[in-house]
């Protein structure tokens, strides 16, 4: 949303003549979410049908159907990994950046470029002990439903295949531009 | 040994490695160091820390707050609020906290209340001749308003971790929520009365009539989600549910103020918020784990308890405490690394969970605000373009009715308690009347 429309700052006023607000929606890019993302967005709204479905069967027809909890569970879990690449790429995981604000600017550089370091090391191994844990037990049953609970293993091994990829991505990224969301958080890697 | 995972998580996350990373590289490290088990076990407690149905609630909270956060919607309701409060003096002042108690029932989070509704709250009332210092200040304030009056994120974050009953805690939040909006009026009062602030709108019933029939239904969410808990119609992840879907139905349907490629976006924001937040979740999962085997949380509870066994006291300590870590850390990392360490304090002390969770919330709200370092701060400083340093002068003064609030919340349990308490009553007087 937006305060006033986009193009001529302070001459729309929020709060009109009429004495009623005039807020307008801002332009929606959508040009800024990757491939993945449109992929986690289906996974995303399956899981908003299920879980509809959850209540509709418990409150309307009063018999919870018994599977849709288990696999909303699991689908949530997909959403989550999944999502976490959306979140790399943008670099809007949570975050502390304010030491940046104290220090001098080549060790804030140093500092950042040994941050990216961190998440690229951690997500290519989180990506080796998650195929470790797929062929431990990964055979396992789930509870309710007869499919084999690697499946959603599975799902986090993707998402961490992703996160690990777009931390490359990333890094390179700051690499060239000398900066990162890091050290100008306003001028972040979020479009 | 243990000196690996805190001092590695604290130096990680310090040099800006994210907070969920931070926790898992370092436990990762300890468990690595101490051999006790094998390494992808880390891995597993993340996929266990967040298998949970209640934290559902979470995506769904956050697409509901998404989806009412439309244009259309928030028209009006700030047109309601206008003919509501706008008369008073300070009107738009008014219209600002009313305007976010009502978004607050809604949404549960303050950033993006602060981020979304501040630019709006800060140009209107920046039209009306409103100083920017006093905007910024009342649009700070409201904004920790957002997880206080349910739904609440931290809510769900803390009731899961703390394994009290999301569903109590929300309604703990409702009366506190409401002092906290009288007493950021009464400032707003306050200022208009030294200042001579003038009125922005004039009275009138038809006028306050025909905004709240448009805002109605709207409106309506708040109210189903409260009394559906209160009366304990369905629990808070249902009412998520059901808020989203009522949302949709809303914004596609009946007011036509979305779009396809709106709900993409919507969708989009609340899968990366979910992530973010659920990271830190699976996170905390291992490292609070962590923590409670290599009995560093005994012994923080230990040192706590060798100087006072007096609850009040280890109140305002935890209260301090609190107000340090919200201004550093954003509030749901900042519950996951606090509950397992305070919570046991509050057991052995005999602290109610519920009374403790709202406190604590509290805390991490005006953490958000806190000079120099708040969140909140800086999204305001950037969106109202004004420096960090006049930002923080302009927020200063509404610390004194938020740490009122937190007084008054931390010292008179009852104000948060009385709501939970007497929801059971209710709750049995709807189903005798249905039997």
């Amino acid at each position: 949303m937006s305060a006033a429309p986009e193009g001529e700052e302070g001459t729309e006023r929020v709060l009109g003549a009429d004495g009623r607000f005039h807020v307008a929606d801002e332009a929606v890019r959508l040009s800024v979410y990757a491939w993945e993302d449109w992929i986690t967005l289906a996974v995303f709204w399956i899981l908003a049908v299920v879980v509809f479905y959850q209540v509709f069967t418990r409150y309307v027809l009063n018999d919870a159907a018994g599977w849709t909890e288990e696999i909303a569970r699991y689908l949530l879990i997909a959403v989550t990994f999944l999502g976490g690449a959306m979140a790399v790429r943008r670099s809007t995981h949570i975050q502390v950046d304010f030491v940046y604000r104290f220090i001098p600017r080549a060790a804030g550089r140093v500092m950042a470029t040994f941050v990216d370091a961190v998440r690229i090391g951690f997500f290519g191994y989180a990506v080796w002990l998650t195929w470790l844990l797929i062929d431990r037990i990964g055979n396992q049953r789930m509870a309710v439903i007869e499919l084999p609970i690697g499946l959603v293993f599975g799902a986090m091994l993707i998402g961490f295949a992703l996160m690990f990829g777009r931390s490359l991505q990333v890094a390179c990224k700051h690499w060239r531009q000398g900066y990162s969301a890091l050290e100008r958080p306003e001028y972040g890697d979020t479009p | 040994m243990t000196a690996v995972l805190l001092v590695g998580f604290l130096v990680l996350m310090l040099a800006g490695v994210p907070v969920a990373l931070a926790m898992i590289v370092a436990s990762l490290a300890y468990v690595m160091i101490s051999g006790t088990v094998p390494d992808f076990v880390v891995i597993h407690r993340m996929y266990g820390g967040i298998d949970s149905f209640p934290l559902l609630a979470v995506p769904f909270f956050i697409l509901a707050g998404n989806l009412m956060n439309s244009a259309g919607i928030t028209n009006r309701i700030y047109n309601f609020a206008l003919a509501l409060v706008g008369w008073l003096k300070g009107g738009l002042g008014h219209v600002n906290i009313v305007g976010s108690m009502i978004f607050a029932g809604m949404s549960g989070t303050a950033i993006a209340d602060a981020a979304g509704l501040g630019t709006i709250e800060i140009k209107a009332m920046k039209d009306h001749g409103y100083p920017l210092d006093f905007s910024v200040g009342v649009t700070a304030a409201s904004a920790t308003l957002g997880p206080i009056i349910p739904p609440s994120l931290p809510f769900v974050i803390y009731g899961m971790m703390a394994g009290v009953s999301i569903g109590q805690l929300f309604l703990a939040g409702v009366i506190p929520g409401i002092v906290m909006g009288l007493f950021m009026m009464a400032t707003v009062t306050w200022y208009a009365y030294r200042r001579n602030y003038g009125r922005d709108a004039t009275f009138s019933w038809s006028a306050l009539a025909r905004t709240g029939a448009d805002a109605f239904l709207a409106m309506m969410t708040p109210v189903i989600l409260l009394g559906g808990m209160t009366f304990g119609v369905f629990t808070p992840t249902e009412g998520a549910i059901i808020a989203s879907a009522y949302a949709l139905v809303l914004g596609l349907a009946w007011y036509r103020t979305l779009n396809w490629r709106m709900l993409a976006k919507i969708s989009m924001d609340t899968i990366e918020t979910t992530a973010t937040v659920l990271f830190i979740v699976a996170a905390a999962s291992i490292f609070g784990w962590l923590l409670t085997v290599t009995r560093v949380t005994d012994a923080v509870a230990a040192w706590v308890l060798s100087f006072t066994h007096t609850p009040w006291v280890f109140l305002l300590l935890a209260n301090v405490l609190m107000l340090v870590v919200g201004c550093f850390l954003e509030p749901v990392a900042a519950i996951t690394l606090l509950v397992p360490i305070l919570v046991p304090i509050c057991q052995k002390l005999g602290i109610d969970l519920v009374h403790f969770g709202l406190v604590m919330v509290l805390n991490l709200m005006i953490g958000l605000l806190h000079p120099p370092l708040g969140t909140v701060l800086f999204v305001l400083s950037r969106t109202a373009k004004l420096s960090v340093e006049r930002t923080t002068m302009a927020i200063l003064p509404w610390l004194v009715p938020l740490f009122a609030a937190l007084i008054v919340c931390t010292y008179i349990p009852e104000i948060v308690l009385w709501l939970p308490k007497h929801s059971a009553a209710m709750t049995e007087a709807v189903g005798n009347f249905f039997k």
